[in-house]
């Protein structure tokens, strides 16, 4: 019941904020990028199926570079307004169990990614009919591929549980924009070096991108889930413990 | 006959490092009317408070609100508390109506206590416009509306009137005022203004330096309250042996003693004493010691 409350009223404070308009924003860009893509590509193999890359495409830029960028911006966001103007003391001095504020934050940040990963889904489908109208060529490529697409959907957004478990602890452990984007560009950054070590496959900025290397599935998504479940729960331990200043 | 005291604490104490922040703190806070918290900036009221409220742990010691300790019921006592510590916390991109829904859907209380709260503080008319328009006064008595939203037995105001002008002092010292007797409410109320408190208190902690260092009624501080005569005789050496046999505190100073009483109409029956006794009296003046002059001899002469 009390995270119940707790979510009902993030989603308020959801209003008028940046971090509830980017969810929409950045998928577009993705989508406007890969639109140009299919559009300048001057010639296609024939028999090419624009089913089978673009989609793979969209997904995998989305994956390691804009999804993780995502994450930090929107758990900073979600979190930063608590910094701003010292909500945290007004929180917890209500009567409301810590753990529901913490697990009510996390879940509207998981709702948030999984919006922003659907949307993604949706204008990726828009982008390919699109194509499809305005390069006859590609127009043998069928319908759109809408369970492969939500299948995708689900497996990056699992595997991504574990950054954003990572980034709520940190943006609500220190206030402050640079320490939360700096990790999340961190983490990204390094992620391009750890994409080909053996270990990679364990980089949790990885993850999400690990759902399509091959021999990575299963790992991502358990590591993904498991490591998330496991990071939520010692983010809240520590999170309800801490002194308020 | 027992007194049920709303707060109270035993033996309370925090440190930062080695600085010991709140010490040994034994707070009485008895039910109804207004209990104000006095202490210079740095005393260790906002620390205290944080402690009252479970939002830092003390060191030693313990705090219990309603009869009950508040380690193991947070929960179920912050349910009959409200809160405003030093500024209020708010959402500027949301109307202030918004912000109130926002802790109404924590708290899950009704709907109409919005409307209440806004009614309360005055707000009704400014309510549907976002907190970042907001005066500085404006925010403050939103956050007062905040923290009467769970319809509170105890209401704990850090410095509710900091930064406010004039006119905003006023506003919030009248609300405060009127919340008592409205709404059946106590309130613990922390200051380094002896000047505002003195208005609105019924009883006075003053803290300093993290040590309670006086604690009860308005009244009883007003008792320490000293009267000085100072009094001009001719015949000195006589008239200080004179009232110095007869009990009273004398003190020289240049041609004129200082006389310390108890109230002024003892500057009447001095007076007489010394003409009936055939002194020649020239000068006599009477001079209070005033409760900021307590205060600040109880603060080593820090009132902020």
């Amino acid at each position: 019941m009390s995270l119940f409350r707790a979510l009902h009223a993030e989603l308020l404070r959801l209003k008028r904020t940046l971090a509830f308009r980017v969810v929409f924003v950045l998928p577009l860009l993705i989508a406007v990028l890969q639109f140009f893509v299919i559009l300048r590509t001057k010639k296609y193999a024939p028999g090419f199926n624009l089913w089978q890359t673009h989609p793979t495409n969209s997904f995998q830029i989305w994956a390691v570079f804009m999804m993780p960028l995502l994450i930090a911006l929107v758990t900073a966001l979600l979190n930063g307004i608590e910094h701003s103007d010292k909500q945290w003391k007004h929180l917890f001095a209500l009567p409301v169990p810590r753990y529901a504020v913490y697990f009510a934050k996390l879940m509207v940040a998981q709702g948030l990614i999984l919006t922003s990963t659907l949307v993604l889904a949706v204008v990726t489908g828009i982008v390919g009919v699109a194509g499809m109208y305005l390069r006859p060529e590609l127009a043998n490529a069928g319908p759109v591929p809408y369970v492969w697409l939500a299948k995708q959907v689900a497996f990056i957004w699992l595997a991504s549980w574990l950054i954003i478990a990572i980034h709520t602890w940190i943006s609500m452990r220190w206030s402050g924009f640079p320490i939360a984007l700096g990790a999340g560009i961190g983490g990204t950054f390094f992620a391009l070096f750890a994409a080909s070590a053996a270990l990679g496959k364990y980089y949790p900025w990885l993850l999400p991108m690990n759902i399509f290397v091959e021999g990575r599935f299963a790992t991502a998504l358990l590591l993904g889930i498991g490591g998330g479940i496991v990071a939520a729960l010692l983010g809240c331990f520590e999170f309800t413990r801490r002194d308020v200043n | 006959m027992t007194i049920n005291y709303l707060i109270e604490t035993r033996a309370l104490t925090r440190r930062f490092g080695s600085q010991r922040a709140v010490d040994d703190l034994n707070l009485l806070v008895p039910a109804a009317g207004v209990y104000g918290f006095l202490g210079p900036n740095g005393a260790g009221k906002t620390t205290a408070i944080r402690m009252l409220l479970g939002l830092i742990r003390p060191n030693a010691g313990e705090v219990r609100l309603f009869g009950q300790s508040l380690n193991g019921n947070h929960r179920s006592l912050m349910r009959r508390v409200g809160a405003l510590v030093e500024a209020p916390s708010l959402y500027p991109h949301l109307t202030g109506r918004e912000n109130l829904e926002v802790t109404r859907r924590l708290l899950g209380s009704d709907r109409n206590l919005i409307e209440l709260a806004l009614a309360t503080v005055k707000l009704t008319k400014d309510a549907d416009r976002r907190v970042r328009e907001y005066s500085l006064g404006m925010r403050q008595r939103l956050g007062l509306a905040l923290a009467l939203l769970n319809n509170p037995d105890l209401l704990i105001l850090d410095e509710p009137t900091n930064g406010l002008d004039p006119a905003g002092i006023h506003e919030m010292r009248d609300l405060i005022r009127r919340l008592p007797d409205e709404f059946g409410v106590t309130v613990f109320l922390s200051s380094h203004l002896l000047g505002e408190v003195e208005q609105i208190a019924t009883h006075i902690g003053i803290i300093h330096e993290g040590s309670l260092l006086f604690q009860g009624t308005l009244a009883e501080l007003q008792s320490k309250q000293q009267t000085q005569l100072t009094l001009g005789v001719k015949q000195l050496e006589a008239a200080t042996e004179f009232l110095v046999n007869t009990g009273w505190r004398v003190q020289r100073c240049d041609d004129l003693l200082n006389v310390s009483t108890k109230a002024p109409d003892d500057a009447v029956r001095i007076n007489k004493l010394l003409v009936d006794r055939g002194l020649d009296v020239f000068h006599l003046a009477v001079s209070q010691r005033s409760l900021e002059d307590i205060f600040l001899s109880l603060t080593n002469g820090r009132p902020s």
